[in-house]
């Protein structure tokens, strides 16, 4: 239980705007980062159970063939990820994923030195896509969710009248051995996968920027006394939600040497679920992105351990809900353990923050 | 009139005005309609227009209850392909099988909804996660029953139910009715108040007594049995079993609770506002085709339409409560669902 | 006051009364049928191609004198379906081409047309309705066919990778239990790993690399679609040693089974399963029946499954498969380019362009059709109340190998 007062006065973000320094030595055990540690345990545990019933699975090629597929999701969650933290939700990813990729094959029409020009201006699409998005939210008060699912219906109908379903062209040679490369051993994919991971994280919670969008989920009302530009970090977090999902678009057009229309669709459901699964709440101001990766990654390892299972799709779709199910209460069950990790290392401020976090009522 | 509208909808928020706006705009919808088809206004017309609103209106009430609690829901669909696949292959087979179903499926979405509510309530659990996770469960669970389309609807619910009574008043516009006359009832039960009160503010809601947690158990609950009846009304359509429904239905349940007024925050809205949003969202198709919208142009009016509808109903919100407007709609999601 | 706000509606719904009176004048003004065709699923290589080719055949001439043509879009929600097709009724359709959602729900809606005299034609997917008229080849034992070419390659045994389509859907369930009765049949063939790859090239792909890494001696792979991707995986993780694999018609897939280099690290391919075509070729054989050109006794058209092997393999010069070539070279269309997209037998109208923008190709016209053959009955496939052929399961295009000792 809270009273009224916690959840006002409990806003880390907002001090931490104004005193960066402080937070950076608390952050490294914040709550969120606990959530996205447990979810990688959790996923560790449960390859573990996995190559006990099944010493074929687990193989560290196997592993790196997970990491290499998680790529979209993790590349895509990052922008549904800003969305969530500001209390909305983005429904045009798998369209705009969609469209990313049709417009980089397009565009380069396998020539790799077309590439230089076709990147910007597929990113550049899709922001503009993101951009509509923001402002319908920021400034025609439209919810996130209708605005981004007109947006998204919209879109895909522009897409088909141009180019009846699918590209008709051939994806860049240099995107499709991106996708299948590696140095020094190691796939690029996974490599791409840790920069975004660093890149993502310090942009979402080391810039000022980022810790704004924190204190606009948290409370809009708080926010404008304070002066923060809402509108405009709206339209930002809109726009970039729509850069990620073109890079993931244009990442998943290398990958399968094509795109059609409808070939991001599998990605929407999973980049929310990675997303909340990470630690974040659906009502905005919580959760970051080392844990939308710990979800994404987890959603990634649970399919494959699905498919190992080789059981009727009824069964799959079944085991896959429970263990969803059972990942999210344990995470929610943490709050003692979370406790005892912060009392010696945050001081006052942060049992209330742990409280606050979990307790729903 | 104008006077007294304002006045109630200071006193209860928006939902009356924006359920007026959406109804208003149905009835323009449904007018350029049955001018470009004129089959529109016949009774056949009507009575299809109808069967093919309601499964989308039953399932976005039981949808608005959670909304209006400050929770989310994503088993509808999944409710509605295990109800599904279940009178399919048991309702020709059961003795009374058109009741027998009907208390099955009920039965059904009842156990999925206090699972859901259980999970939510009780365990703390974020809700949205959490139906997705019993959602894919109930994916499955269809997928067991029923591994491909098929299966039998008895003939009753199949003609019945899509049919008229006294050869004038379809069954489904009557179903509709008894939906919208026990809203109005209930929505005056303590039930019915505690869910506006939790959906505004869960922790001054506790604070004044009331039950939190229960409420949300029941109202997952309520919302599981709408689902498994929304999952038999399609039953009655279809007249058959398959395990797939889409996903693209699940995102219309939701645009149809927001077109309808209800906010996605909580506490604001009703249940007759969904059921219009889900007429509007029906409307459309039969409105496009009339006008000569097809192919791909019906995916951009689509899109285009949802928008204007949230627009004119935000109109409404304007001319009511301008003054409460700006810091509200995020300062209640940041708050109401804590 | 409320009443001034709403008196922009006024022009706007005399707008539309107006373009309403004129589209009724025009339709009066012609005497043309009018032809719907309604898609479900949108925005894929297989539903594009098959959409465009109905749609180039609707504007070749004489068709496009004859029809007022119009596409609905539905999506994927079944009961759009239903009321786009009761609107096509409204509109007073004289035929009506669908891709079916589900075999069942939509029964109902096309017994309502066919009551007045509407023809419906499904293409590929199938319904039970008996007054509708199924064109599809998913009487043709795809599952049965391709698994026994699958085991006669690997000489009775080995490690396989089984691909399903879409988990709930009739034609995954019967090609599935095809599939299987065969493969069940060999002893040594083991199924290593199985997944849904949605008839999706990518998911077939990141699912095949998963599996490949828990069974390095992977042998076979038996897909529906998704068959380029799944090769894909291969060639990415294995690439010196491929596989025996069965599968769709994309066109990278297909110079891939015909190059030399691939043979020698042991690919050995079948090109087959549902080509787009069925969609011109459903659609041809309903505007001969509104026509009174041809006279249908049985309500089950089969399309041909197509067969093509390494050996068939032969590149085109030109837009068209002339002269017996079956594959554009690399470069010309994408790999994902369905060959099957194109049917030189039933379908001579289209050229490249056709099925990939949906024009007509310019100078042609519409050409007979040969007598149609008839498909079998599948139960809760294309008939209610049915018997399927006792042999159903069995393949009748390879000829089974004695089980190896």
């Amino acid at each position: 239980m809270e009273i009224a007062g916690t959840r006002l006065s409990n806003r880390p973000d907002m001090e931490n705007t104004a005193s960066p320094k402080v937070r950076f030595t608390v952050s490294a055990l914040r709550p969120e980062t606990i959530t996205a540690l447990l979810v990688l345990l959790a996923t560790t545990l449960m390859m573990l159970i996995m190559k006990a019933l099944n010493p074929t699975f687990g193989s560290l090629e196997q592993i790196a063939a997970i990491l290499t597929t998680s790529i979209f999701l993790v590349v895509a969650s990052y922008g549904q990820g800003l969305v969530i933290l500001l209390g909305g939700i983005d429904l045009s990813i798998g369209v705009v994923m969609s469209i990313g990729g049709m417009i980089i094959a397009g565009l380069t029409n396998g020539s790799n030195q077309a590439l230089v020009w076709a990147i910007p201006v597929t990113l550049l699409s899709c922001i503009a896509i993101g951009l509509v998005n923001g402002l319908g939210v920021a400034f025609l008060k439209v919810p996130p969710f209708i605005m981004t699912l007109a947006v998204a219906t919209a879109a895909f109908g522009v897409a088909l009248g141009l180019t009846a379903g699918s590209s008709q062209r051939t994806v860049a040679p240099a995107l499709q051995q991106l996708m299948s490369a590696r140095i020094t051993g190691i796939p690029i994919p996974i490599l791409l996968i840790g920069c975004s991971l660093i890149g993502g994280s310090l942009l979402q919670s080391r810039t000022a920027e980022g810790r704004k969008l924190y204190a606009i989920g948290s409370s809009v009302a708080a926010a404008r006394i304070v002066g923060l530009p809402i509108e405009a970090l709206t339209i930002g977090a809109y726009g970039m939600s729509g850069l990620c999902a073109s890079v993931a678009g244009i990442l998943l057009a290398g990958y399968s040497s094509g795109a059609t229309l409808d070939m991001g669709d599998p990605y929407l459901m999973p980049s929310i679920a990675a997303v909340v699964i990470g630690g974040a709440s659906v009502t905005g101001g919580k959760g970051n992105y080392l844990g939308t990766f710990a979800g994404a990654i987890f959603l990634s390892a649970l399919s494959t351990i699905i498919t190992v299972l080789s059981l009727s799709q009824g069964w799959r779709n079944i085991i896959q809900g429970g263990i969803i199910v059972v990942a999210l209460t344990l995470q929610t069950k943490q709050w003692y353990l979370q406790k005892i990790a912060n009392r010696p290392l945050t001081g006052q401020g942060s049992p209330n923050r742990a409280l606050s976090q979990n307790s729903k009522v | 009139m104008v006077m007294s509208m304002k006045q109630a909808s200071r006193e209860k928020g928006r939902p009356l005005a924006s359920s007026l706006f959406a109804a208003i705009l149905y009835v323009v919808m449904f007018v350029i309609y049955s001018i470009n088809a004129p089959s529109a206004i016949t009774l056949g017309g009507i009575t299809d227009l109808l069967n093919n609103t309601i499964v989308l209106a039953i399932a976005s009430a039981g949808l608005t209850l959670i909304i209006l609690a400050a929770e989310l829901d994503l088993s509808s669909v999944g409710v509605i392909a295990v109800s599904n696949v279940l009178v399919a292959t048991v309702s020709t087979k059961m003795p009374a099988g058109t009741i027998g179903t009907l208390l099955l499926v009920c039965l059904v979405g009842l156990l999925v909804g206090l699972t859901n509510g259980w999970l939510v309530a009780f365990l703390g659990l974020q809700s949205l996660a959490c139906t997705l996770g019993t959602m894919i469960m109930c994916q499955g669970i269809a997928l067991v029953i029923l591994d491909a389309p098929g299966g039998e609807v008895a003939a009753f619910i199949m003609n019945r139910l899509t049919d008229t009574v006294f050869g004038m008043i379809p069954v489904a516009g009557l179903i509709l009715a008894v939906v919208v006359l026990a809203w109005l009832l209930f929505r005056r039960t303590r039930l019915g108040i505690a869910i506006y009160a939790v959906g505004t503010d869960a922790v001054a809601s506790h604070l004044t007594g009331i039950d939190v947690k229960g409420t949300k158990l029941r109202v997952f609950a309520l919302a599981g049995v709408a689902y498994g009846l929304a999952g038999y009304l399609l039953s009655a359509q279809t007249g058959t079993g398959d395990p797939r429904v889409s996903n693209s239905f699940l995102l219309y349940v939701f645009a149809a609770v927001a077109i309808g007024g209800t906010s996605l925050g909580g506490g604001r809205g009703g249940v007759i506002g969904s059921v219009i949003g889900a007429g509007i969202l029906t409307v459309m198709q039969k409105l496009l085709f009339a006008v000569g919208v097809a192919d791909f142009y019906t995916n951009i009016f689509s899109g285009l339409i949802m928008v204007v509808a949230i627009l004119f109903g935000n109109l409404s919100a304007i001319l009511t409560l301008h003054q409460r407007m700006p810091l509200t709609r995020h300062g209640d999601r940041g708050y109401s669902a804590q | 006051m409320n009443m001034r706000k709403f008196q922009w509606l006024i022009p706007v719904a005399v707008g539309c009364t107006l373009t309403a009176v004129a589209n009724q004048m025009d339709a009066q003004g012609a005497q043309k049928y009018k032809v719907f065709l309604d898609m479900s699923y949108s925005g894929n290589i297989w539903q594009a191609a098959a959409a465009n080719g109905i749609k180039a055949l609707a504007t070749t001439p004489p068709y496009d004198k004859l029809i007022e043509f119009k596409t609905i879009i539905s999506g994927t929600d079944v009961q759009k379906q239903i009321s786009d097709i009761q609107s096509m009724i409204a509109a007073g359709a004289n035929a009506i081409i669908i891709y079916p959602l589900s075999p069942t729900a939509l029964n109902r809606v096309i017994r309502q047309a066919t009551d007045r005299k509407v023809l419906v034609f499904t293409y590929d997917s199938t319904v039970t309705e008996p007054s509708a008229y199924n064109v599809s080849n998913i009487t043709a034992r795809y599952g049965a066919n391709t698994a026994q070419w699958m085991v006669n390659k690997l000489g009775g045994k080995g490690e396989i990778i089984f691909n399903h389509g879409v988990a709930g859907t009739a034609v995954t369930k019967t090609y599935d239990e095809q599939a299987y009765h065969i493969f069940h049949n060999y002893p040594g063939i083991k199924i290593v790993g199985d997944f849904y790859g949605n008839w999706n090239d990518s998911i077939s792909e990141a699912e095949v690399s998963k599996i490949l890494a828990a069974h390095p001696n992977v042998d076979g792979i038996w897909t529906v679609d998704g068959t380029y991707g799944s090769l894909q995986a291969v060639l990415k993780n294995r690439p010196s040693r491929l596989v025996v694999i069965a599968g769709q018609s994309n066109n990278g897939y297909r110079l891939m089974m015909a190059d030399p280099a691939m043979q020698a690290k042991g690919l050995q391919g079948i090109s087959s399963s549902a080509g787009p075509a069925v969609g011109g070729y459903a659609f041809k054989v309903m505007m001969e029946v509104l026509l009174d050109k041809k006279k249908l006794t049985g309500h089950n058209v089969e399309y041909p499954l197509p067969w093509v092997e390494a050996k068939d393999i032969k590149a085109c010069a030109g837009d068209r498969f002339e002269n017996g070539c079956n594959v554009f070279p690399d470069g010309k269309v994408p790999p994902l380019f369905l060959d099957t997209a194109l049917d030189p037998n039933f379908l001579p109208e289209l050229s490249l362009d056709a099925v990939q923008t949906g024009n007509p190709t310019p100078g042609a016209t519409i050409q007979p059709l040969p007598d149609v053959k008839y498909a079998d009955n599948l139960p809760g496939i294309n008939c209610q109340d049915c018997k399927a052929p006792a042999d159903a399961l069995e393949p009748n295009l390879v000829t089974p190998i004695p089980v190896p000792k």
